[in-house]
């Protein structure tokens, strides 16, 4: 099946050229040298902004080429998988901007759109030395003065602090606590008074070396009114709703993260040796590249439903945002150390010795995928926020069948994004988990037909009883404001896994008949990569002592060699990728 | 079998608050002035150097002392205090602690087994002056699977001739001495390689290639290089034990470096705790601070009980060289699987409480990012997570078959802290466990009196039904799946087992240390919070009121925490 | 096929009879190998089965667990065939006796 994200960013990898050939900009070797030296990507972003990138970043009707987030997804996947610190830097100005998509008025949000397309280089100010995840007691102050604000405070830990142009500073426009007394300014760097202001040095990081986060000192600094995002005590709300987007944008990163360290890894299984069998022949390690691959496509599942709920299932974006960002990152970290596993010594190494210490390197900069943009504690409270309403509607069933129905189905067009639907009560809980009892139903169904095997459809029901049986726990949860207990937390992250199990379930429902041709027909075909999905998340929410019979695992070896050795993203949906066969 | 000599253990609990000498030379670690301080170990770490002020300490120490058995002039005694006297430097920096540490007794370990008198004579005057010793043992090609290493040992007239290379290799290019794994014999099998003791002051010079050095995410500061041999003349004299009896010696031999490395990397946990519990104490969030928070404080109990199992499992497999030593080539790679992959998904969790600081290679919780780069590093050198489950593996079904619920419980001299041990003896260490399973005995044995409690009778009733079912799982294991070959179920089971015996280390370290001075350590909150955990990996449901223990484990973090204790079994005051 | 499936050691400990544990023998090599034990000879080299030094040093214990024996945990390594082994233990089972 061709799906015009994909092939988007498979036109995008092309044009990027073959990585491991370091005659191209964007090659291995570049990447592995900057990081070593820490030095900031420099050119490689040159060549993305060459290659039109940045026009991406802006929705069409801002004057860019973005023409739905899934796809803005799948293009920061391209860049993140050849390198992350990359996709940071480069893709912040993506981030950056979402408050004025989210919040700005038309002119602002044009006049911006011309900016990144030309190449400016955006940042977002919310963090604070003293101040992280709560954005409330947020101290840079900007006091109302004739013409516009005066602006005074430091923001730190900012990426692009120092190099961006434009910074989208959440900043305190009254004195009293609460959620009203914060605004949003664009504020431009290039405009200000040179002595009202101050970068401050990069931080030394623990990866991404490379990448400029630094922060930014205000004194006094003389910010226009025109620079206002919003109204002025609506710089909170269009903050968490920006991060509704933004949370769902960075699966993106981690699912790059995820193609890289799982190339490498079935890479050196085929060609290591040990015990007298290739890696790839022992069962033990087989079944690592099993259960990551089987992560990967789990992760990649939920991430384009997520991101294709961003059109479709708006009114729920608080919720899905939220689950996707624990849930990917989270499950992708997991990946990665089961890899080093397989790596042995090659994870550790740094330099030529093995693939320019490659996967060293995706480790550690896969780390701050889960920090930032809302870690996962704050992603989990979030939810645990929504408990009521999320008990609720998962009892009464309620679903928003037209809204899933695009969000899932690849071959239906997404509606246009519409930011006014951008809530920060999701009314309607959340459809993709809601509907879970109604797709076990239709799996049963397809196993009475003989079309997918029973084990699928007994891990389904499995699912769904853990589904139903967490869903009470969550009902019985006594609301806490802060003091939310340990417990909460635990059953927040099983509905990330409840959420994951649907959305996978609800994908494959809606396209096992589209996809079916070339190495991903094998995926699709029976089930296959469901039911691997679907045997790890009851294997999290309903552990069981191991019995030895779990197969499936060992039926997605051959569609992954397969995938990797036609030089195909290993993908639900692949496509050529640039990267040289051997 | 040598006459039992009281070891150093006695003395345990007589100075608890004074620092350990080691820890007092090298000064507050978070004193920025120090400059064998985090400050320091942060920048050379960041130059890719040991830290020349931490090797003046090491050296000032005579730490290469610790690593010579007392009858060849050392300090060498007990094998847990040799991993407790190793913690001060792990705290530190785990590059120090393993590079230029440990790894002299990686090397020097295979000649206190196998070695002639006048080899372990020399080896021991090498490291009593604080010179430093290779293991060239491994081979990038080939890793773990020695079986099939390359590099040759001929006989050529009274001479050795070495011939090929070792990679990965720690301090090689700056050794006095190196202990080489050689091919000795062209047939397949395990007769075919020795271990060969060479002087590399002494060998042609010209006979010798070393590869430039290989770099590492963590532990930036080891040396690790390579060597190539060109046909390089040692004397006859090098062959360290009978020719063909390298496997053998190493299998043996590494039962106890294991151990020991595993029971000193612990030093290295308590920074990572004792980092992000100064953090949750002063990072303020909702006004509050992040230690009045619920679930940092479930994280950080949570981390406290998990070092205190490690901490079990290591000092009980430690001792279990002297008093178990028939059966420590299963207990020893339990350990050192369960403890490095305990800790590291304990520090993933410290990693997300202490958020973006976690990221940070500055400030005052840099040092937290560098001991999470090196954990992994550790973790791997000297036998892996897949390698130590490779090694239970084969053992299970004979353990299932002969010892699980008929050998008798382990005796008390294991668990008790303060008690002096037998001498090692390499000899008795058998390179396959018998069917003698007294560690895990010991849960049988002290469930029995646990019955009526509430929390403990349940949790230890859980681990019992596992050994059970452990048991019928091993029966029942196909041919295959008993090599390191197989299955994975066969990786689960090793895992579970090695769980089980960590619930029973607990267990065994509670029941007889009742005259332990921490009355924490003594009651059963830890031990409650210890088992919770361990049945939690094995996928069991919680005991309903067992969480009710956490703020006594809360609280005994915070004291020690504020009293500056460590963090262990044994909480001495800390510089 | 001949392949012996479970792990139950024979059961005769009392013999001495070097056929008997010849069969024996052979019995437990083709259960770790599974191959029928009709593939076997008591003449080839294990290793050159692909008994490696693991499995080697499994049998040895079982082969302790059947005779009532303690024997070097690496006597595979030294006897490496079947036969090897099997004059060993008659020496010293009828040594013990
Ligand atoms: C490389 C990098 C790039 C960054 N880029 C940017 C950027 O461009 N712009 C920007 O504004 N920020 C940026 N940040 C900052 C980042 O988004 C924040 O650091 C992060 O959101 C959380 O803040 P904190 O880690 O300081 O933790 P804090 O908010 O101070 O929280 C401390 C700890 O408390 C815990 N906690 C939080 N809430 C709860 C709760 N309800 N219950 C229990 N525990 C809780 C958390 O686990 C957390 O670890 C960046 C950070 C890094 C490391
Ligand atoms: C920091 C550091 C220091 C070191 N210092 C020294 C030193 O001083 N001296 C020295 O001799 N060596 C040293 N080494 C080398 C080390 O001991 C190992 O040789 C090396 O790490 C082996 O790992 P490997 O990944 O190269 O290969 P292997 O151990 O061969 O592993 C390769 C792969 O095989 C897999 N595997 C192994 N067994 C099985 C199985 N049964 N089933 C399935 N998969 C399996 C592993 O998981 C891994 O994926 C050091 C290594 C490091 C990282």
């Amino acid at each position: 099946m061709r799906h015009a994200p994909y092939e988007l960013a498979a036109e995008f990898d092309r044009r990027l050229g073959d990585p491991s050939d370091a005659g191209r900009l964007f090659s291995h070797a570049r990447c592995a040298a900057l990081d070593d030296r820490e030095e900031f990507p420099q050119e490689i972003c040159r060549e993305l902004d060459v290659l039109g990138l940045p026009a991406h970043y802006v929705p069409t009707e801002h004057g860019g080429t973005l023409r739905s987030y899934e796809e803005a997804v799948q293009l920061m996947r391209a860049v993140a998988r050849r390198d992350l610190t990359v996709a940071i830097a480069h893709g912040k100005t993506f981030l950056g901007a979402v408050s004025v998509w989210v919040g700005g008025d038309r002119d602002q949000a044009d006049a911006l759109g011309a900016e990144i397309a030309g190449g400016t280089i955006v940042s977002w100010g919310l963090t604070e030395r003293e101040h992280g995840s709560d954005l409330l007691a947020g101290e840079v102050l900007a006091e109302r003065v004739a013409d516009g604000y005066r602006v005074s405070g430091e923001k730190w830990l900012i990426n692009n602090g120092t190099r961006g142009h434009l910074v989208c500073l959440l900043a305190r426009t009254a004195r009293d606590a609460g959620p009203r007394s914060f605004g949003i300014l664009l504020v431009d760097k290039r405009k200000l008074d040179p002595a009202s202001y101050r970068t401050l040095p990069a931080e030394r990081l623990h990866g991404i070396r490379g990448a400029d986060i630094s922060g930014i000192a205000f004194a006094d600094a003389a910010v226009p009114g025109t620079a206002l995002v919003g109204p002025e005590g609506g710089g909170v709300e269009i903050v968490l709703k920006s991060l509704q987007l933004t949370r769902t944008l960075c699966a993106s990163l981690s699912l790059g993260a995820a193609d890289h360290a799982l190339r490498l890894g079935t890479d050196y299984a085929l060609r290591r040796e040990n015990y007298g069998s290739l890696l790839i022949d022992l069962p033990q390690s087989r079944r690592l590249l099993a259960l990551s691959y089987a992560d990967l496509l789990l992760a990649e599942a939920v991430t384009v439903v997520a991101s294709r709920g961003i059109h479709a299932l708006t009114g729920e974006l608080g919720v899905i945002s939220a689950a996707t960002k624990f849930f990917v990152p989270n499950l992708v970290e997991q990946a990665v150390k089961r890899l080093a596993k397989l790596m042995g010594s090659r994870a550790l190494l740094v330099g030529d010795t093995h693939e320019h210490g490659r996967f060293q390197k995706v480790q550690r900069d896969h780390r701050i995928v889960g920090i930032f943009d809302g870690n996962s504690v704050v992603n989990l409270h979030s939810l645990v926020n929504q408990f009521p309403l999320l008990a609720k509607s998962y009892r009464r069933g309620t679903v928003d069948a037209a809204g899933l129905t695009a969000a899932t189905t690849l071959t239906d067009p997404l509606p246009e994004f519409d930011r006014d639907r951008l809530t920060l009560l999701a009314r309607g809980g959340c459809s993709v988990v809601q509907a879970l009892p109604a797709g076990v139903a239709e799996l049963t169904a397809l196993v009475a037909r003989g079309e997918v095997p029973e084990s699928l459809e007994r891990t389904a029901i499995g699912l769904k009883l853990a589904a139903d049986e967490l869903l009470a726990a969550i009902a019985a949860q006594r609301p806490a404001a802060v003091d939310v207990p340990a417990e909460a937390f635990d059953l927040a992250e099983r509905y990330t896994a409840c959420f994951a199990a649907a959305a996978a379930i609800q994908l494959w429902l809606r396209n096992r008949a589209t996809v079916v041709d070339g190495p991903a027909g094998a995926l699709w075909r029976s089930g296959l990569w469901l039911e691997a999905a679907l045997t790890r998340l009851l294997g999290r929410l309903r552990p069981a002592r191991p019995d030895g019979t779990d197969d499936v695992f060992e039926r997605l070896v051959e569609p992954l060699v397969a995938q990797h050795e036609a030089g195909q993203l290993l993908s639900l949906l692949p496509y050529q990728q640039q990267e040289a066969r051997r | 079998m040598t006459a039992a000599t009281p070891g150093t253990a006695t003395g345990l609990f007589a100075d608890l608050d004074t620092p350990d000498p080691l820890d007092a030379r090298f000064g507050d670690p978070t004193d920025p002035a120090n400059p064998a301080g985090f400050d320091a170990f942060l920048a050379a770490d960041e130059r890719g150097e040991l830290l020349p002020a931490g090797r003046q300490v090491v050296d000032g120490f005579g730490l290469g002392a610790e690593f010579v058995p007392r009858g060849l002039g050392g300090r060498l005694g007990q094998v847990d205090d040799l991993a407790r006297v190793l913690r001060p430097v792990f705290r530190r920096d785990a590059a120090l602690g393993l590079g230029y540490g440990a790894i002299n007794l990686i090397s020097s370990a295979t000649v206190w087994a196998a070695g002639n008198a006048e080899q372990r004579r020399w080896l021991a005057d090498v490291l009593l002056r604080n010179g430093q010793t290779a293991g060239a043992y491994t081979e990038l090609a080939t890793g773990h699977d020695l079986v099939r290493s390359r590099l040759r040992a001929t006989v050529r007239g009274d001479e050795l001739v070495l011939s090929g290379g070792k990679e990965v290799i720690n301090n090689i290019a700056r050794a006095d001495a190196a202990t080489v794994l050689a091919r000795t014999s062209d047939e397949p099998g395990s007769r075919s390689h020795s271990l060969v003791l060479v002087d590399l002051a002494s060998v042609p010079r010209d006979r010798l290639r070393f590869l430039p050095r290989f770099r590492t995410s963590g532990m930036r500061a080891i040396n690790l290089g390579g060597v190539e041999f060109l046909d390089c003349p040692v004397p006859a004299s090098a062959l360290v034990g009978g020719a063909g009896e390298a496997l053998e010696t190493v299998l043996r031999a590494f039962q106890v470096t294991k151990a020991a490395l595993t029971g000193a990397t612990i030093g290295s946990l308590d920074t990572q705790l004792r980092t992000v519990t100064r953090f949750a104490l002063e990072r303020r969030l909702y006004q509050r601070s992040v230690a009045d928070l619920p679930l940092p404080r479930a994280v950080l109990a949570g981390a406290f009980t998990d070092l205190l199992i490690a901490d079990c499992l290591a000092t009980t497999v430690c001792r279990a060289l002297h008093v178990l030593p028939r059966q420590t080539s299963v207990y020893a790679a339990a350990a050192k699987y369960l403890v490095p992959m305990l800790t590291q998904d304990c520090v993933d969790e410290l990693a997300v409480l202490l958020g973006a600081r976690s990221f940070l290679r500055d400030g005052p919780y840099g040092i937290f990012q560098k001991h999470l780069r090196d954990l992994p590093v550790g973790s791997l050198a000297h036998a892996g997570e897949t390698v130590c489950q490779a090694t239970i593996i084969p053992q299970l079904p004979r353990l299932a078959r002969k010892s699980w619920f008929a050998t008798p419980p382990a005796p008390a001299t294991l668990f008790r802290l303060d008690e002096p041990l037998p001498e090692l003896d390499f000899d008795r260490l058998e390179i396959t466990a018998k069917p003698d399973d007294g560690l895990a005995a010991t849960l049988l044995d002290v469930e029995q009196d646990l019955r009526d409690d509430p929390l403990l009778g349940p949790l230890c009733g859980q681990l019992v039904a596992e050994l059970a079912a452990l048991r019928a799982d091993c029966l029942d294991l196909a041919p295959r799946n008993r090599t390191p070959l197989a299955a994975p179920i066969s990786f689960e089971l090793a895992e579970r087992y090695a769980i089980v015996l960590a619930a029973s280390a607990c267990l065994g370290v509670w029941r007889h240390n009742q005259d332990h001075p921490d009355p924490f350590l003594r009651d059963t909150a830890w031990l409650v919070a210890a088992l919770g955990r361990l049945t939690a990996r094995l996928g069991r449901d919680p005991v309903p009121g067992a969480a009710a223990v956490e703020p006594a484990v809360f609280a005994a973090l915070v004291e020690r925490h504020e009293s500056n204790r460590g963090f262990d079994l044994v909480g001495r005051r800390l510089c | 096929m001949t392949t012996p499936k479970q792990d139950t050691a024979a059961t005769d400990t009392a013999a001495t009879d070097p056929d008997a544990i010849r069969d024996w023998l052979l019995d437990r090599v083709a259960f770790y190998l599974e191959r029928p034990v009709t593939d076997l000879r008591p003449d080839v080299k294990l290793v050159e089965y692909g008994l490696d030094s693991v499995y080697a040093l499994t049998l040895c214990g079982d082969i302790e667990d059947e005779y009532g024996l303690e024997l070097e945990p690496t006597l595979a390594w030294d006897h490496p065939t079947v036969d090897a082994i099997v004059t060993l233990l008659r020496e010293m089972i009828s040594g013990n006796r």
